[in-house]
This record gives structure tokens, C-alpha cells and sequence, in this order.
């Protein structure tokens, strides 16, 4: 007899050593999940939350900040403008992120299940990828506008030896590498610890197709 | 939800409970992780189910629910610990009903099968529960033809285990 065969007949001949009462039941419908897509859903939140906090308190905030982005953009336009961009691609995400979450559906098979749960993944990935390269880019504008438009720096920076130059562009690209990395490694352990046996899993489904 | 949709709805997994609990038998191996898990399917199943149509049965839909949330949507519960055997919460067979060197022989198995990964043990449990290839196919959202080779491939498996 097939080994499953033989594991078959007793499966099937087991009776339950627990049974659930229907009141312990009622009670279970009232806890709360623990499942990773409800984690991913506060961990959106909490990105589309902290993002915008980054972009939007500066300007309510900081009188210095506001100061520099009128000596950076003496076009109001182009402020308006810029400004008008950020809150429309953050629209676009929280309008992208919500419709994939709606898709994440549990009935669905395996497969496709685990396809909307990366898929929701990859627009939070997209969304943080989009704001650390705003981020970069922005610290770049005002590292320049600050050289240029700072008289203690340029004077510094007139005054510098080459040498002197290259140790201050050094610290800042392994300032830039520094928080790169620290950016990488928190999202990788995040996402790494939230997935891994989905991501695992979905391997496996996937090798099965080869 | 109305008090109506949940009396029907409890009504129902206390008479298809088994099915759950054989889920949870295969994806965990002590008690505390057992209850676990059956909760969050119940859970899962409870909010998929106002979407739930009669068309499809009951049992069929727990299926499909119940191996998700196993396979993909479960994350073990810290309060988990392994302190208990998986022996504890197993099913026997009725002492008449097996000689010794087959009790021993279904312990290794059972050993066995906990040993494969999750799809592989997603595929066995539809397996023993006479599911078609085609049910099979459609629960995992894997071709019909690359099902029956897993499973070959899962029974040659086990023979080895049980017989190196």
C-alpha cells in the first residue's frame, strides 16, 4: 500500500481530540487578527503618515526653512507648482494603496493571493523609493544653494585647500551612503521579517511552474 | 454584521470544524500554536463570509480560506512557544484497527509529512481529503499537470524518508 494511502485511512478515521464550542466560536469573532496583511495595512499608514509629515511640517514649522525655499525658488510659480506635484503623487499612492489592499482578497487561490499581498509591498517600495530620491534631491539643491548663497561657506570654501575640498565632499558622500544604508537595512529587516515565509512560499509555487 | 449572519455562520463552523483543526494540525505542532491559528482562520473566514455565496459549498470555501491563512496570511503568535509535542493534540487510530508496526509506521509518517514545506504539506492535506487534481489546481493556482507531478515527487519523497 502507497504510504499516503496508508496515512489516508487514518486521517480520515481520526476524530477531533478538541472540539471548539460554539461560544468559544462567537468569541473568536470578536478577536483581532494577526495576520500580515492587517500588519501591512498600519505599516502604509504609518509610511504615507511619516512621508508626509517630512514633506508638509518643514513649511509649517520652520520660519529658516521657509526662508531658504524663497531664496531657492524666487519663482512663486515654481513653488506652487512643486508643491502641487507632492500632494498629487501622494494622493496617487494612498488612491494606489488603498485600491491593492481592496484586492487582497482570501478567497482567492494561494498564488494570487500572495501576488496582491507583493504587489501592496511594491507600492509602499515605490512610494519610500520615490520620497528618498525627492529627499536626496533636495539636500542636494540645498547643499548648493547653501554653498552659494551662504558668504561664510563660499568664503571657506574660496579659502579651502583641495585637499580640504575633497575631505568635505567625502564626508558628505559617506553621509549619503551612511543614511542609504540605514534607510536599506530598517526596510529590508521590516519587510524581510513581515514576509519571509511569503515570500518563501510564493518561490515555491513559482519553481513548481518551471 | 447582524446577529442573524453570525448565528448562521457559527452554526455552520462548529459543524465543519474538523476541517480547521486538521489545517492547524498539519501547520503547527503544539497546542498554544493550534488554538493560534484556529482562531485567525475563524477570524478570516468570519470576514470573508457576508461575501460568501451558497453557490460554492461551505466546506469547499473553508478549504480555500483556511490554507491561505496557513500558508500566507498566518504570522505566528509571539505567545507560541514550543512546549508541548505535536503528539499531544494528534489523532489515533483505534487500537484494533493497527498492529504496532504500522502505528509505528503512521508516527514516522505523520513525522514526515511535518517535515515538508508548506505548499508541500498544503498539497498532501488536500490529498488526503480526496480532492481532485483539478480542486487542487484551483486551491493553489498551479497547473493540474504540475499538481500530480508535486505529488509524485511528494510521495517519492516520504517513501524515502520512511524507508533510507
Amino acid at each position: 500500500m502507497d504510504e499516503l494511502d496508508l496515512l489516508k485511512k487514518d486521517w480520515n478515521q481520526s476524530s477531533n481530540s478538541h472540539k471548539v464550542s460554539a461560544r468559544s466560536i462567537y468569541a473568536m469573532l470578536h478577536k483581532k487578527s494577526s495576520s500580515i496583511v492587517k500588519t501591512l495595512f498600519y505599516i502604509s499608514i504609518a509610511e504615507l503618515v511619516f512621508w508626509i509629515l517630512i514633506n508638509v511640517l518643514p513649511t509649517f514649522f520652520s520660519k529658516s526653512y521657509n526662508e531658504q525655499l524663497d531664496l531657492v525658488f524666487t519663482n512663486k510659480t515654481v513653488l506652487t507648482l512643486i508643491n502641487v506635484f507632492t500632494y498629487a503623487i501622494i494622493l496617487l499612492f494612498i488612491y494606489l494603496l488603498f485600491k491593492a489592499h481592496k484586492a487582497i482578497s482570501v478567497t482567492d487561490n494561494a498564488k494570487k493571493l500572495m501576488q496582491s499581498i507583493l504587489k501592496t509591498r511594491k507600492i509602499i517600495k515605490y512610494y519610500v523609493l520615490y520620497n528618498l530620491i525627492v529627499l536626496f534631491i533636495s539636500v542636494i539643491i540645498g547643499l548648493y544653494f547653501g554653498i552659494e548663497h551662504s558668504p561664510e561657506v563660499s568664503d571657506k570654501l574660496t579659502n579651502a585647500s583641495s585637499s580640504e575640498i575633497l575631505v568635505f565632499y567625502g564626508i558628505c558622500v559617506i553621509m549619503v551612503v551612511f543614511f542609504t544604508l540605514c534607510f536599506w537595512l530598517f526596510y529590508k529587516l521590516l519587510y524581510g521579517l513581515l514576509l519571509k515565509r511569503l515570500n518563501q512560499n510564493y518561490r515555491e509555487l513559482k519553481k513548481l511552474e518551471v | 454584521m447582524n446577529k442573524e449572519l453570525e448565528h448562521n455562520f457559527v452554526e455552520l463552523l462548529e459543524k465543519h470544524q474538523n476541517i480547521v483543526h486538521k489545517v492547524c494540525r498539519l501547520y503547527t505542532n503544539n497546542y498554544d500554536a493550534h488554538n493560534d491559528l484556529f482562531q485567525e482562520i475563524t477570524i478570516q473566514l468570519w470576514r470573508a463570509y457576508p461575501k460568501f455565496r451558497g453557490d460554492a459549498k461551505f466546506s469547499t470555501w473553508m478549504y480555500r480560506v483556511g490554507l491561505n491563512t496557513a500558508i500566507t496570511l498566518y504570522r505566528k503568535s509571539k505567545r507560541t512557544i514550543n512546549t508541548q509535542d505535536f503528539e499531544g493534540v494528534a489523532f489515533k487510530m483505534k487500537a484494533e484497527e493497527y498492529d504496532d508496526t504500522q502505528e509505528q509506521q503512521l508516527k514516522v509518517l505523520y513525522q514526515a509529512v511535518h517535515q515538508l514545506n508548506d505548499i508541500e504539506k498544503a498539497l498532501v492535506f488536500l490529498y488526503l481529503e480526496d480532492k481532485d487534481y483539478r480542486e487542487i489546481s484551483e486551491t493553489l493556482g498551479i497547473s493540474e499537470v504540475n499538481a500530480r507531478v508535486k505529488m509524485n515527487r511528494i510521495k517519492t519523497k516520504l517513501k524515502t524518508i520512511l524507508n533510507p
